[in-house]
């Protein structure tokens, strides 16, 4: 969920209104946002860089948590209309494109663009007029925009100019990157684009972009009619036509791997600012010449008409509203909203609203501006039979007799390292049918586990200071490769105990397995047959040498115990025997 | 053994009407413990006999006042080893015992000369006889003054020890024949009727009864347990969640979660390396699946992005239990006909994140949902507080939010009776229509829906803060043992806040008034401790010492190695790592400075004061914690015989320490002080460490 960060002050003027920080909250709550921190200014420089630089004036700060797909609101400019909407308090602007007869501004591809970053989009602002607020939010919503729809620059990257440094018809190209030479912004000198990628190679944000087109024969170029470079997107501009305060005129260009992405962002960026300019909420078209000479224009601020029946919306949410009421309520959202004969409404999408791609994203706005807390709670009539899923049913009854014969539970991770499974218990990874995790951040969740032991084993060793004996248990899911399975793995539900005390205690595992299999019904088969269960002495590198059985439920190996081999007690960090029971308890369903 | 001593005592108090127990030890030549223990055990007997505490203090001769007192003070010594013409300096230094200070002192007395006349220093007496006053003195403590004593005891000739000791007294029922008692209705007694005519020893209901050896269940799922009954009470059926790998197709893209989420990247999900890929998923669904995504459909837009089976492919481990939510209402239409359903879960889910305080990167979803036709949001609204009441939680509020498979989406707020104020729950909302469709659900059928995290109720429940005391191996079992019963609906009152150290003072403090006379400060008065120890002698004990009572104060300890030490081994650069944390509120602010200065570790208190030895150390430190927390750590709230008995426990510890002599300590019951845990406990537990 990004975060926005507005000054206080300039948020209350642009409401027209004072409020105090818990007033401001409800009404955040209410529109479904967050108020996430009250902080100042002078605070948010030395939380960021750390260092204790500080500004004049502490003003307070706002950090406002905004839902992800409302890139409308991720700046001052749509996020103080959207709530003036939202509090009846202004009606919604309309945005209006014009595309001039003379002077057009024109974009041309190449074929070589194509092959890197195959799209363009680009706008014009006529006489648009800065503050120094304004414009840092004009560069702070690109950033914000660049980070979440942008998806860090890989999708979308958007270039700012002064239109008036530069001479269009501009070019959209991808060259080598030897064969591209400019100033890059704020920079003292001219490098080649390889230059600049080992000039960024450490910049603290740059860096992060760098491997978008690193290694692409061809580096994307947006140049003017001069052979002035605008920029080499999505890492950076052009120092020539960089914007400032004074900028009158300014050209937006957002290249993209996602075309309706960039067109969002456009949108967006165009919907915020267009407020600035000397004709308001006009935006000046750009034409963009596709190589195969197809040719569109943008932006697109497209209004989209959606209908819907009032009945219907008003039932999904469970409230009771006439028609004029629902469309008053969709204006509050932003959303222009007449009503039809028989019920139905004709809802006008603004372009600043992308995130509404269907009828359910309008009865959200319905239920939002009506308020969720006062909808009338009801109770749906509808008559089931609930049943338990019968191997968690198993686990509870087991885990209850496991408890009762005087064990503790224990609730480990179903993460840990190769070495738990492996070396610490002296089994062969290679051996493992183990699930193996491709970006583990740390050692313990390399692989999913296979046994229950290492957890438990841990358990005891993080509780020496408790009196001996230790009795615990775990009842719960390991998982396994398995190909047979459509994803190739499955979970296996497993039992595992441990007796731990100045003696190793086989015979009180041995006790609880038969205890275990008494209340499952399953007989001892004293002749070691098919009719029972018995145990099978067996060598096992994890327990001592001749004190390790495997245990055979009706002729199928359930599983082992024994004494725990004594190198493996001291991997573990312990300096006490240990006897150990595992058994799957999937063959008792 | 006990049983003679306890009449012996009788007897003799019985002859001399009061005696004290230090007396008693002399006489039948016991152990003063002994003799403790036997009174203790006629303390027992209704108004046998009288006992007060005594606390005495008293001078006595150190192992070198001794010696002064038996040959004459080290200035005597030297002066009468002088042969009248004087003899060499350095002889002198080497023949006498205790040379150098008796050298000095002499010459301070100006009973000796140097005379450097000949070149070498010659020293020779300077009055033809002396009288040796520090031996008369040392020979006759009793006469002494004030000033004298603390000179004495600066030359460490003298020093002075606290002695404890019981008054004895004869009691309104004093009698010397004591009648044994029996302590046990047993079956002999019951057999031949004998319990009639014998007396039985009166019980102490004061104390505790005897701990049993029980099995016991995990605190967070006996939670689990009660969400599951409640769901079932409420009509749900479980579904198998039981696999916790999953393809990105059922985790993401079946649930209208696009290719480019940021929860499908590396840093917030667990990919799978083996197995890497699922290929097998239903085609036809699937081509729906990437239809709704790409192109839309269904009266939706679409994404409209490029999608890529490759993406849907891969393998992750699940990062929410609605993948399975999913599966399950795809299967359900695959039986044919739609039908109304109630599901539910609580199983594992995994996420690649940052983990902290609160965060694991497994933790355990609740999901709850209902499949019907024509449901509305007030549905979901309606059966959230259903459910919720059933957890004790009656208010709640929702807050719009936004998620890729519902819409609308409601963030879940309770107000939490305890914390007085609103705090985030869960999660909820309507399945997206571009989620169900593709399934094959009817139109008019809707799927509200709802999820939280097992973990979070469950901390708060417990007023636990950090979620690794609850799950995982680092789980302290003496929790698991002491964790009561789960009564969701109830709110008690001391489960539901998170602890403070402030209340929980108060609430201390309040017992203590009631039921003992102690005096307890109101304030911890902030302490700045400095300790040298030696790094091959760690004082370990201080670890496990602040462990115990870092809820009561905060403690910030820094340490820094001295010029003088060539290597520290790396344990001890985290040593007391838990106490990092620098804070104005800090009560003791403690500086670690390791120093070769042998076994015993020095501490310094401001003005120069200084300690000696681990078990003076941990003595110190008890007395400042039970200042102002008496129950937290016992030792002279209680009573000075419990004392007493404590110091003895810390003389064999020190000895331990200094000879490795073993100290034979054994724990009464749960501790060696019995019921209480005391300092003595934690020292043992650091030298087994």
């Amino acid at each position: 969920m990004p975060t926005i960060n507005v000054k206080r002050d300039l948020l209350f003027k642009s409401l027209d209104k004072t409020y105090s920080d818990t007033e401001f909250q409800n009404l955040c709550f209410d529109f479904g946002l967050e108020l996430d921190e009250v902080t100042t200014e002078k605070q948010m420089v030395t939380n960021e860089q750390n260092l204790n630089y500080s500004t004049e004036i502490s003003e307070v700060i706002y950090k406002i948590d905004i839902p992800a797909n409302r890139y409308d609101l991720l700046c001052l400019e749509g996020l103080a209309p959207a709530l003036l909407i939202f509090l009846n308090q202004i009606d919604i602007p309309r945005y209006t494109t014009i595309f001039p007869s003379v002077n057009r501004q024109k974009i041309i591809m190449t074929e070589q663009c194509v092959k890197i970053r195959g799209h363009i989009v680009a706008a014009v602002l006529r006489d648009i007029t800065f503050t120094k607020d304004s414009y840092n939010s004009f560069i702070d919503l690109q950033e914000k925009l660049h980070q979440n729809i942008g998806r860090k620059r890989s999708l979308i990257s958007i270039g700012t100019h002064d239109l008036d440094t530069v001479q269009g018809p501009f070019l959209y190209d991808a060259r080598p990157p030897t064969n591209i030479y400019f100033k890059p912004l704020n920079q003292d000198k001219e490098y080649t684009a390889e230059g600049i990628m080992n000039l960024y190679n450490n910049h603290a944000q740059l860096k992060q972009y760098l491997h978008i087109i690193k290694d692409s024969p061809v580096y994307p170029v947006v140049e003017d009619s001069n052979g002035v470079v605008l920029s080499l997107p999505p890492i950076i501009n052009g120092d020539h036509s960089k914007i400032t305060l004074s900028t009158k005129n300014i050209l937006i260009e957002c290249t993209a791997t996602d075309l309706t992405k960039a067109k969002i962002a456009l949108d967006t960026i165009v919907c915020a600012f267009s407020q600035y300019c000397k004709i308001k909420y006009t935006v000046e078209m750009v034409e963009i010449v596709y190589p195969d000479k197809q040719v569109f224009h943008y932006p697109d601020l497209k209004y989209r008409i959606e209908e819907i029946d009032c009945e219907k919306a008003t039932k999904y949410i469970g409230i009771k509203q006439t028609a004029e009421e629902v469309a008053n309520l969709l204006s509050r959202m932003s959303l222009k909203t007449s009503v039809k004969d028989n019920n139905k409404l004709n809802i006008e999408v603004p372009p600043t609203r992308h995130d509404v791609i269907h009828t359910c994203d309008i009865y959200e706005d319905i239920a939002i501006a009506y308020g969720y807390n006062k909808i009338q709670k009801t109770i749906p009539y509808l008559s089931t039979i609930a049943e338990e899923f019968s191997l968690n049913k198993l686990s509870d009854q087991l885990r209850i007799e496991l408890a009762c014969a005087g064990f503790t539970e224990a609730l480990t991770f179903s993460l840990c390292s190769r070495e738990d499974v492996a070396d610490k218990l002296g089994q062969e990874l290679l051996n493992i049918p183990a699930v193996h995790i491709s970006n583990p951040k740390t050692l313990e969740f390399q692989i999913a586990r296979t046994t229950l032991i290492p957890g438990l084993l841990k358990t005891l060793a993080a509780n020496k200071k408790m009196p001996l004996p230790h009795k615990l248990f775990e009842v719960s899911d390991i998982i396994l490769k398995d190909d047979n399975i459509e994803i190739g793995a499955r979970n296996n539900r497993h039992l595992c105990a441990v007796y731990c005390n100045t003696f190793d205690g086989f015979e009180i595992i041995h006790g609880l397995l038969d205890r275990m299999l008494q209340i499952l019904e399953i007989p001892w088969s004293s002749n070691k047959n098919k009719n029972g269960y018995y145990l099978r002495a067996v060598d096992d590198p994890t327990f001592f040498p001749h004190r390790c059985a495997e245990i055979l439920c009706y002729g199928k190996m359930i599983g082992k115990m024994g004494v725990l081999h004594p190198d493996v007690v001291s991997r573990f960090e312990l300096n006490t025997p240990c006897s150990i029971l595992e058994i799957d308890i999937e063959c008792f369903l | 053994m006990a049983k003679q001593l306890t009449e012996q005592i009788l007897d003799y108090l019985n002859k001399h009407e009061e005696v004290n127990s230090l007396h008693l030890s002399e006489v039948f030549k016991e152990n003063h413990q002994k003799i403790i223990g036997a009174i203790k055990s006629l303390e027992t007997l209704d108004d046998l006999i009288t006992t007060k505490q005594i606390t005495d203090k008293k001078w006595e001769l150190t192992s070198e006042g001794q010696h002064v007192a038996s040959y004459g003070s080290h200035e005597a010594a030297v002066y009468n080893a002088i042969p009248d013409d004087g003899m060499p300096q350095s002889e002198i230094m080497q023949s006498v015992p205790f040379a150098k200070v008796g050298f000095s002192k002499a010459l301070q007395a100006s009973w000796i000369v140097i005379d450097k006349s000949s070149g070498t220093p010659i020293v020779k007496k300077k009055v033809s006889s002396i009288t040796d006053i520090t031996q008369k003195d040392l020979k006759d403590l009793a006469s002494l003054t004030d000033r004298l004593k603390n000179e004495y005891k600066k030359r460490k000739l003298i020093q002075e020890i606290v002695i404890k000791f019981v008054q004895l007294g004869k009691g309104p029922n004093f009698t010397t024949t004591i009648e044994k008692q029996e302590t046990e209705l047993t079956a002999d007694l019951l057999a031949n009727g004998a319990w009639k005519d014998k007396k039985f020893k009166p019980y102490n209901f004061d104390a505790l009864g005897a701990t049993l050896e029980v099995g016991h269940l995990h605190p967070l799922l006996k939670v689990r347990s009660e969400f599951r009954k409640i769901f079932l009470e409420m009509g749900f059926t479980e579904m198998p969640t039981n696999n916790f790998v999953e393809s990105s197709f059922w985790n993401f893209d079946a649930l209208f979660q696009p290719q480019q989420h940021p929860a499908r990247d590396a840093h917030d999900t667990f990919f799978i390396a083996e197995p890497s890929r699922s290929t097998n998923f239903p085609m036809e669904y699937m081509e729906k699946v990437k239809r709704v995504h790409s192109e839309g459909g269904y009266g939706s837009l679409g994404y409209r992005y490029d999608w890529k089976i490759e993406e849907a492919q891969k393998n992750v481990l699940r990062t929410h239990t609605t993948a399975v939510s999913a599966r399950m209402l795809y299967n359900l239409m695959q039986q044919g006909e739609f039908k109304p359903v109630r599901y539910f879960s609580i199983d594992r889910v995994f996420r690649n994140e940052t983990l902290d305080a609160t965060h694991l990167a497994e933790f355990h979803q609740i999901e709850g949902v209902v499949a019907d036709y024509n449901l509305t949001l007030g549905d979901l609204i309606g059966t959230l507080y259903e459910f919720f009441k059933k957890l004790g939680i009656t208010q709640l509020k929702f807050k719009p939010a936004y998620n890729p498979y519902t819409e609308p989406s409601m963030e879940i707020f309770c107000y939490h009776e305890g914390l007085k104020k609103w705090i985030e729950i869960g999660n909820s909302g309507m399945f997206r229509p571009e989620m169900l469709l593709p399934m094959g659900l009817p139109e008019d059928v809707n799927v509200i829906a709802w999820g939280l995290s097992l973990e979070r109720p469950t901390m708060i429940k417990y007023g636990l803060n950090n979620i690794r005391d609850l799950v995982g191996p680092k789980v302290d079992l003496e929790m698991v043992y002491n964790n009561p019963i789960c009564r969701l609906n109830k709110t008690s009152q001391n489960s539901s806040q998170t602890k403070k150290a402030e209340d929980k003072k108060q609430e201390l403090n309040k017992h203590e008034n009631k039921s003992c006379t102690f005096k307890c400060a109101e304030k911890f008065e902030k302490q700045k401790l400095i300790i040298f120890c030696d790094p091959k002698h760690p004082i370990k004990f201080i670890e496990l010492f602040f462990h115990h009572v870092k809820n009561y104060v905060n403690i910030f300890v820094t340490s820094y190695v001295h010029s003088s030490v060539q290597h520290v081994p790396n344990y001890l650069l985290n040593f007391c790592s838990e106490c990092r944390n620098e804070d104005q509120a800090n009560d003791i602010n403690l500086t670690i400075i390791w120093k070769e200065i042998g076994i015993d570790p020095i501490m310094q208190l401001p003005g120069m004061y200084t300690i000696t030895g681990e078990i003076n150390v941990a003595r110190y430190l008890n007395r400042l914690i039970e200042n102002c927390y008496p129950r937290v750590l016992r030792y002279e709230s209680k009573d000075a015989l419990y004392a007493n008995e404590i110091d003895n426990y810390l003389e064999k510890i020190h000895i331990f320490l200094h000879t490795n002599v073993h100290h034979a300590i054994h724990k009464k019951s749960h501790y060696v002080m019995g019921e209480d845990i005391s300092i003595v406990d934690i020292l043992l537990e650091s030298l087994e460490k």
